[in-house]
């Protein structure tokens, strides 16, 4: 059984000195996360303004990487459905969107074979889509959205939520220039209020504002629980000729066993790139499964390993996604604030997309937010209006029939499979809808459990040879990753005791495998008995995974200093 | 009338009061420069070779040194007799000290950290940089004249400060000022010792990581930097822990170095750390693992515990001496 803890307790203290005395910037609507869905929802906002012309909305949006796009990461196969209502003219506009799917193959992996599905299952088919980067698109999109007359702050993380009662009124953004200790350096600068009359929370999957307003409003109430899946990536450089650029491939099988949800994936870009990762459930049972190992074995397969041989690896992220689908949304309106994109859950884990329903989602909020601050009427009623544009469009027709599909792997690959199959005939209908779905972090096993009392096996690893497999160090630095050295840890464990006694006998430490960046690490105790924790922070990549996977559930991620984290150019 | 307040130290101004004065001079209005302290008649001349209506010279015993209570005294009673439209600073750290404090006394907005200033709908406004530049900010000031504003240094140049045909007239301005109202007592201002190690400049360095196991074990490394006249470094983990200051750390949180001789001891050559050290001319590694990424970069690897290998050194070391 998990141990819950009350995670109020943990959070990071800002105690409140007299002194300190902050900005405060007042407007309509902000925007509180500058991926696909806040850029498209400040995009529509600008359109909006100039459509309806009258008094213009102010609107600004938060971004906290250094340069826009910087924490971006998908595969990315882009449906570009969404884009194209957004900006009818993208192309004219420059969108890095220059590589249209050219086929797609999906093999299924044992340990020495390739066995390729004799037909594309119709959700998996990416006829006029998009082999992208998102890092590219975020970028780009950041200058259309600029062009149109929003501030776009990068280097801002938004910390907390500020209330008028139990209205959302925006967003405190951090301090900047605390030391490792809590102290203020000389360069301490305190963080801004962003006050607005709309905020739209496009945070990212298990965003750090999204998580507290939905604790504290139950906004899952009712709900399936969400679950996530890691995705691991790396870009390499191989010889052009091996993969024709527009290829996509999808993988299922090799490594994973029947019990583990996930697979690969190979996007072939211009001049060589290529696009290689490796997507895995955050609802394993085995204690001792390793999200890297699993990837690290992926590209030693034969079809990987044959495309990758003599190349290069030069880029490396991870980043978790939401799997869990219509069934696990939370309420996404309320008080003076929306939820949009990853932060919500909007993604298809049949089709493998979620960038065109996180734009989707962002057009509807914009659209919503847009006519509320012209009414003056930001209350949840008025809000709600965003609820029924997404029952009544393309987001509750993509998602609704796919509502089971996630939660059928929970029965294994083949129980997915047959499901999911059945399901394109049936509309996702199923005996139980819906299907019963459990946390992560409640399905993954005690090794005692899970190993039915036997002694438990080392845990899985993979040979590293620093040319196609690396270890998580090296990785990281490829990540582009880095924090200000001294500031306060932005993961908060509540109780580092658990790991070293508690966790260690019952799930072995699975942090210091479930983090793809080497973040957790259980070193010797400093007087010499024992172990400890070690928490390397300025490692983290801003996956979230930690926060979504530890069994105890005492992990809690919080923004680092604005601008810190990794550098994901051309992911 | 705008008032330019200047700031001296130790007989010399601040060059950032002739910024300031350049940017009076750019709305237009006449200026009166003030100059605060105990005997400033000769910096106040030098002042009066600006194109500026009139330099007061605010001369008090007890305003030299500088305390921040004296200076509000000081310049609240100038406020009172010239009552001027607008006062600027230079944004110096003694004016951060002593302006708040002085418009709270006055009862006046302070608009500190300008960057430029203009006319808009025939008021002045006042733009000052938000989200660290990211943005601008153009501050209308509330409420009674005078308005206070300071201005960042290098917003404008101190060689755009124009200079008078003829000196301006310099006017001593009397104040009254109680020494025993002073409640601040300076010091002598001193400059913190930097004692930060230059690692770059180092010939020789070795660089001890995880495998010295304790903070215990460091006088191993210590002796051997010592005895081969080397710089001591460290891997993250070291400085992580706190065994050694960060300035140690040598990597691509830490320093980057091209020493003649680079010996790494117990570091197993993380790419982080690779990077900040593969520039030495001569790579030595003592390591355990033999699959440690640190000997794909070293010219001489030594494969063994460096708890047997660096006595050996040292006593090798001895011999020869």
């Amino acid at each position: 059984m998990a141990l819950r803890r009350d995670l109020a307790g943990s959070r990071r203290e800002t105690p409140e000195k007299a002194d300190v005395e902050r900005e405060t910037l007042d407007v309509d609507v902000l925007v509180v996360g500058g991926g696909p869905a806040g850029l498209a929802a400040a995009y529509r906002l600008a359109r909006l303004n100039e459509e309806r012309g009258g008094e213009p909305l102010i609107v600004a949006v938060l971004e906290k990487a250094r340069a826009a796009g910087a924490h971006m990461l998908s595969g990315a196969v882009l449906d570009p459905s969404a884009l194209s209502e957004l900006m009818p003219d993208w192309k004219s506009r420059g969108a890095p969107l220059d590589l249209p799917v050219r086929d797609d193959r999906i093999y299924f992996l044992t340990a020495g074979r390739a066995l390729p599905f004799p037909i594309t299952p119709p959700p998996l088919r990416n006829h006029g889509h998009y082999v992208i980067s998102l890092n590219r698109l975020a970028k780009w999109l950041t200058e259309q959205v600029e062009a149109a007359g929003v501030d776009v702050f990068t280097g801002f993380a938004g910390t907390e939520l500020l209330y008028e009662g139990d209205r959302v009124v925006g967003v405190r953004t951090g301090d900047r220039g605390i030391d490792r200790h809590g102290e203020r350096k000389p360069a301490f600068e305190p963080g801004v209020d962003i006050r607005a009359k709309v905020t739209v929370l496009a945070d990212g999957v298990r965003g750090n504002l999204t998580k507290t307003l939905i604790r504290r409003f139950s906004l899952d109430a009712g709900r399936s629980p969400q679950s996530y899946a890691i995705g691991i990536k790396e870009l390499w450089d191989i010889d052009p000729q091996r993969l024709a650029a527009g290829s996509v491939i999808h993988t299922m099988g090799h490594p994973l066993r029947f019990e583990e949800f996930g697979g690969g994936f190979i996007y072939a870009l211009p001049d060589g790139r290529l696009s290689v990762g490796f997507v895995a459930g955050l609802d394993y049972r085995d204690p001792l499964f390793d999200p890297h190992v699993a990837f690290q074995r992926f590209k030693r397969h034969p079809l990987v390993a044959s495309l990758l041989a003599g190349g290069q690896m030069v880029r490396y992220g991870a980043k978790a996604l939401p799997e869990g689908g219509w069934h696990a949304l939370p309420r996404c309106h309320l008080d003076g604030a929306l939820i949009v994109g990853d932060a919500a859950g909007f993604l298809n884990s049949m089709r493998l997309k979620g960038i065109h329903l996180a734009m989707r989602s962002g057009m509807h909020a914009a659209d919503v937010a847009f006519r509320a601050v012209r009414e003056n009427d930001v209350s949840a009623g008025r809000l709600s209006e965003y609820a029924r544009l997404v029952e009544a469009g393309p987001i509750r027709r993509e998602l609704y029939p796919v509502r089971n599909v996630h939660q059928s792997f929970a029965g294994g690959l083949l129980a997915g499979l047959l499901y999911s199959g059945m399901s394109l005939l049936t509309g996702g209908w199923w005996f139980r809808d819906p299907m019963p779905a459990h946390a992560g972090h409640e399905r993954i096993r005690t090794v005692a459990k899970y190993f039915g009392g036997a002694a438990p096996p080392e845990p899985p690893s993979a040979p590293i040879d620093r040319e196609l497999t690396f270890d998580r160090l090296t990785n990281v630095h490829y990540s582009g990753t880095r924090h200000d050295e001294n500031q306060p840890s932005h993961l908060l464990v509540a109780d580092t005791d658990i790991c070293r006694t508690r966790c260690m006998e019952e799930y072995r430490n699975p942090c210091t495998r479930f983090c793809p960046a080497n973040v957790y690490e259980i070193v010797d105790a400093d007087a010499g008995e024992g172990k400890r924790l070690q928490i390397n922070a300025s490692n983290c990549v801003h996956c979230k995974t930690c926060d979504i996977m530890d069994p105890y559930q005492i992990i809690d991620w919080v923004p680092p200093e604005g601008g810190g984290g990794p550098s994901y150019e051309g992911m | 009338m705008i008032l330019v307040v200047a700031e001296q130290r130790g007989g010399a101004l601040n060059p950032a009061t002739w910024e300031t004065v350049a940017a009076a001079q750019q709305t237009g209005e006449s200026i009166t420069v003030a100059l605060v302290g105990a005997d400033v008649q000769k910096l106040a001349a030098e002042l009066a070779a600006a194109e500026v209506a009139e330099v007061l010279a605010v001369e008090h015993d007890a305003l030299e040194p500088y305390t921040p209570d004296g200076f509000v005294a000081a310049l609240a009673q100038v406020m009172e007799k010239a009552c001027p439209e607008l006062v600027l600073f230079p944004h110096t750290y003694q004016t951060r000290d002593y302006a708040p404090a002085l418009a709270a006394r006055l009862g006046r907005v302070f608009i500190p950290d300008c960057i430029a200033s203009k006319v808009r709908d025939g008021q002045r406004v006042f733009v000052r940089p938000m989200f660290q530049g990211k943005f601008m900010a153009d501050v209308l000031p509330q409420g009674p004249a005078p308005h206070f504003a300071s201005f960042q240094i290098g917003a404008c140049r101190a060689d755009a400060c124009a200079r008078g045909a003829a000196p301006a007239p310099v006017r001593e301005a009397a104040v009254e000022i109680d020494a025993a109202a002073i409640r601040q007592r300076p010091e002598a201002p001193f400059k913190e010792a930097k004692q930060a190690v230059d690692l770059t400049q180092a010939e020789r360095i070795v660089a001890v990581g995880r495998g010295i196991k304790g903070q215990e074990h460091l006088p191993v490394a210590q002796d051997l930097a010592k005895a081969l006249d080397a710089e001591l470094a460290a891997s993250r983990p070291i400085c992580d822990s706190g065994w050694l200051p960060m300035d140690r750390q040598i990597g691509s949180s830490g320093q980057t170095v091209a020493p003649k001789l680079y010996l790494a001891v117990g570091i197993s050559g993380a790419i982080q750390h690779l990077v900040g050290m593969k520039g030495a001319r001569t790579i030595v590694a003592v390591n355990k693992d033999a699959d440690a990424p640190i000997f794909e970069v070293a010219d001489y690897g030594i494969v063994g515990d460096l708890f047997e290998v660096v006595p050996a050194i040292m006593a090798a070391l001895e011999g020869e001496a």
